[in-house]
């Protein structure tokens, strides 16, 4: 049987859709604003830097390059193509140790196995790649890829410990907590080159440097800290491992703490915020259950904190990865470009080299490297977040 | 027939002797009938406090005296890098200032977009220009500092004042370990330093003693290679020498220095001044540019005879690394650029020379100033004592780029100073990474299209 659609009126279906459409103009009009500010600002600049990337740009615009600007940075395409299969080799093994760990017990052996065949295939592989773009590419801009990564790695979970170490104990309500919310907040707000100008004094090489004191304190000898150009672990222990298993310089660790000292009170502030949205029940329930303090943070806090500390995660990296100001004041020549991350190099390219053109490709390049990093973050991280 | 040839050849001859005969200038004088008057003009540049007041005081004197109604504003605008980085900002565009400060290898950078006015024509004109025999009373170093081979010989800038790399020493120390002179070669320079690394000052305010601290500058490597008997630049290839063998040996010398513990890096900003103030520190090369600081901070310090020296050398004769930064004109319309000539013009005569060294603590630019400085001169013998070695002047490549490799060489010299690293091969590394930077610098000059 044939059914009969209901038909709204031909009049009130025109004003209807008149009204839908003058809707979604307002709509429209309301967003215009942020969506201009958003391409004028934001857009505008990352196309035009893509633009650049291909030209020779030197003060004024040059001959069209190509490709030529990334060649010059990441050196010749076996090595970039290398490392690239490398990485996919690195995602495959993450993917089929995951996959592993799912399947059934008489599996699991030979797809973890495989797994660890795959990440050693990719270590290798990254290593030659890595190896070949070194000799062919720009090595002060490659070099200071590590050095970022370093940066991000040695100060973001530091300061994310440290953070929620300090919230957990303001949380408790203790006397003085909003003094202590307000000291630990403060270097947060504080004129970055002012605070670093201060750290640079504290950490200088000279025996009367306020580290070196404290060092004495001790007996221990003074260090050459922001002038230091060697790893932490050759300085500390003795040891001498190769190129990127030797880790930061010490130059580069004080930069960090300096990193952890700014941004901790900043992510005290957000974790409270987040503790203080856990839900007393599960707290109390957990007492009548007769866990310890220690449960408690591990199975409540910890996971409901979840949402939170990837959030700050996240921010932490960009924010680690385009870290630039105190950089810039703490840097010595004696740090041998140890302490020169990504930022630091695009900035003598573009100010000091002028050649505003491969500065572009680099500015391009990192982009993709901050968009990896946190694509990669938000697909590891992002599934172990429990947002209720 | 033959009448008229005769004429024709007559007026050709006459006209060609009389254009023969004519002033050089006035053949083709393209400021001749331009009109400076009334122009308004800003002037960028880096001085500070007492500098900039009297800076102020030349520029009211000029806008009250200037019979063309010619009005300049004089801006601070932070330090050499700030102007430089606004600068690169700004060039091309109406922004730009009527006239900036500018070091020669940022000038040249400025020139790779052909922003700058070539003052040649200007220097020489008949009308607004200035006599051979006024050219000639420039410090012929500084007088020629400004002008760019790169860019066919133009003139980028002209130097409004300059400074010195000098050896400061604590006289009175020195006297303490039983010198009577400043060394003037490496050997005793060495000897010295570490003698009163183990015998501080008696008069030091406060506990250790060093011999030498070496600001990890490019400028410093450059000084040092000049009075080792090398340069860093040669003029006639366009390449950097940083390999040479006065360099090599330098740096040797300076490496042999830190390992002897007889000298040291400075770690801070300031960190010279300070411990030479406080009698720590016997030796410090650094700008002439830093006399009325150093003398104020010892005033305030120690309170001790000191004066300056040229660096210990092994050349005959000292060999001084002259720096500046000079004053550059930006484009803009002849009436505006005429206007600005004009302000140089006023601004680099003998007398204003004369004063402007005495309230800025550089050196004039015009050999007749010195008549004028009499006084100054003996109120002040450290700066007579600079003054006189300004005629053993050398100075650093005026070339683009060179802020990118003057970097390099300071990673470079840290690296053989306080790190011990192999000399040859460190300065090797330096001058191929340096004229590598330098070939992509010159690969696109406005010139060569």
């Amino acid at each position: 049987m044939p059914s009969r659609a209901f038909r709204l009126p031909e009049a009130l279906g025109r004003r209807l859709r008149r009204r839908e459409a003058r809707e979604q103009l307002i709509g429209y009009l309301f967003t215009a604003p942020a969506v201009a500010v958003i391409a004028l600002f934001g857009l505008f600049p990352l196309g035009y830097a893509f633009y650049m990337s291909f030209f020779a740009w030197r003060v004024r615009q040059g001959p069209f390059r190509g490709l030529r600007n990334y060649g010059k940075a990441l050196g010749e395409p076996d090595g970039v193509l290398i490392f690239a299969g490398a990485v996919a080799l690195l995602v495959l093994a993450a993917w089929m140790w995951r996959r592993a760990r799912q399947t059934v017990p008489e599996r699991r052996l030979l797809g973890l196995l495989a797994a660890v065949a795959l990440l050693v295939l990719a270590i290798t592989a990254a290593v030659t790649g890595w190896g070949r773009m070194l000799e062919t590419g720009d090595v002060k801009f490659l070099n200071a890829l590590p050095v970022t990564v370093y940066y991000a790695l040695g100060s973001i979970p530091l300061q994310l410990a440290i953070a929620l170490a300090l919230a957990c104990v303001l949380f408790q309500n203790l006397r003085g907590s909003a003094f202590f919310r307000m000291v630990f907040f403060l270097p947060y707000v504080m004129p970055t080159v002012a605070t670093a100008t201060v750290f640079r004094s504290i950490f200088s090489s000279r025996d009367t440097s306020m580290a070196n004191q404290f060092l004495a304190l001790f007996g221990l000898e003074p260090q050459q800290w922001l002038a230091e150009s060697r790893p932490v672990l050759e300085v500390l222990f003795g040891w001498q491992l190769p190129d990127f298993w030797g880790g930061p310089s010490l130059a580069l660790a004080s930069i960090i703490l300096f990193g952890v000292w700014t941004f901790v009170g900043y992510n005290v502030v957000i974790f409270l915020a987040g503790l203080g949205s856990i839900s007393g029940e599960l707290y109390e329930a957990a007492e009548l259950d007769g866990a310890n303090r220690w449960d408690v943070f591990r199975h409540i806090t910890f996971p409901l904190l979840s949402p939170v500390t990837f959030y700050l995660a996240l921010i932490g990296f960009i924010g680690a990865l385009k870290a630039f100001n105190h950089i810039f004041v703490m840097r010595s020549p004696l740090a041998q470009g140890t302490v020169n991350t990504a930022s630091m190099v695009i900035f003598d390219t573009f100010y000091l080299a002028n050649q505003y053109g491969y500065a572009a490709a680099q500015v391009v390049l990192l982009f993709l490297m901050i968009l990896g990093v946190t694509y990669a973050q938000n697909r590891v991280f992002g599934r172990s977040v429990i947002y209720d | 027939m033959p009448h008229r040839i005769v004429l024709s050849l007559t007026a050709a001859i006459a006209l060609t002797v009389s254009f023969l005969v004519m002033p050089a200038g006035a053949q083709s004088d393209p400021w001749a009938k331009i009109d400076p008057s009334n122009q308004s003009l800003v002037f960028w540049h880096n001085h500070t406090r007492s500098r900039q007041d009297a800076l102020q005081a030349i520029v009211e004197t000029f806008n009250e005296s200037n019979p063309y109604g010619i009005t300049v504003t004089q801006e601070t605008q932070g330090s050499y890098a700030d102007i430089f980085r606004k600068m690169l900002g700004l060039l091309g565009t109406s922004e730009v200032p009527d006239l900036v400060v500018a070091y020669q290898n940022q000038a040249a950078t400025y020139q790779l977009s052909d922003a700058l006015v070539d003052m040649t024509s200007l220097l020489q004109s008949p009308k607004w220009g200035m006599s051979a025999e006024q050219q000639a009373d420039f410090f012929p170093a500084f007088f020629q500092q400004d002008v760019f081979p790169l860019f066919e010989n133009a003139r980028l800038g002209l130097a409004p004042n300059r400074s010195m790399e000098v050896l400061y020493y604590n006289r009175d120390w020195l006297a303490e370990l039983g010198y009577d002179e400043p060394p003037s070669t490496p050997e005793a320079f060495k000897e010295i330093a570490c003698k009163a690394t183990r015998t501080p000052f008696s008069k030091a305010d406060g506990g250790g003693a060093m011999g030498y601290q070496l600001n990890l500058d490019a400028s410093r490597l450059a000084s040092w290679t000049f009075a080792f008997g090398g340069g860093i630049f040669d003029y006639e290839t366009s390449l950097y020498t940083y390999d040479s063998d006065g360099a090599q040996q330098a740096m040797a010398f300076l490496q042999d220095l830190y390992a002897e513990g007889c000298a040291r890096p400075v770690s801070e900003r300031g960190g010279a001044i300070a411990d030479f103030s406080t009698g720590r520190l016997l030796f410090s090369s650094a700008s002439s540019s830093g006399l009325p600081f150093v003398r104020a901070a010892v005033g305030a310090g120690a309170k001790f005879n000191w004066s300056v020296a040229p660096l210990p050398h092994i050349t005959p004769a000292p060999v001084m690394n002259v720096y500046g930064a000079s004053v550059s004109m930006p484009k803009s319309t002849p009436q505006r650029e005429l206007a600005t000539w004009l302000f140089i013009r006023y601004f680099t005569s003998p007398e204003v020379q004369a004063g402007w060294a005495q309230a800025a603590n550089y050196f004039p630019v015009r050999q007749s100033a010195e008549q004028r400085l009499g006084d100054y001169f003996e109120r002040h013998d450290a700066y007579k004592t600079a003054f006189d070695l300004l005629q053993y002047g050398r100075h650093e490549p005026p070339v683009p780029g060179y802020d990118f490799v003057r970097a390099m060489a300071e990673e470079a010299l840290a690296a053989i100073f306080a790190q011990g690293r192999d000399v040859e091969k460190t300065l090797d590394r330096l001058n191929r990474d340096a004229n590598v930077s330098l070939q992509e610098q010159l690969e696109y000059l406005p010139s060569a299209e």
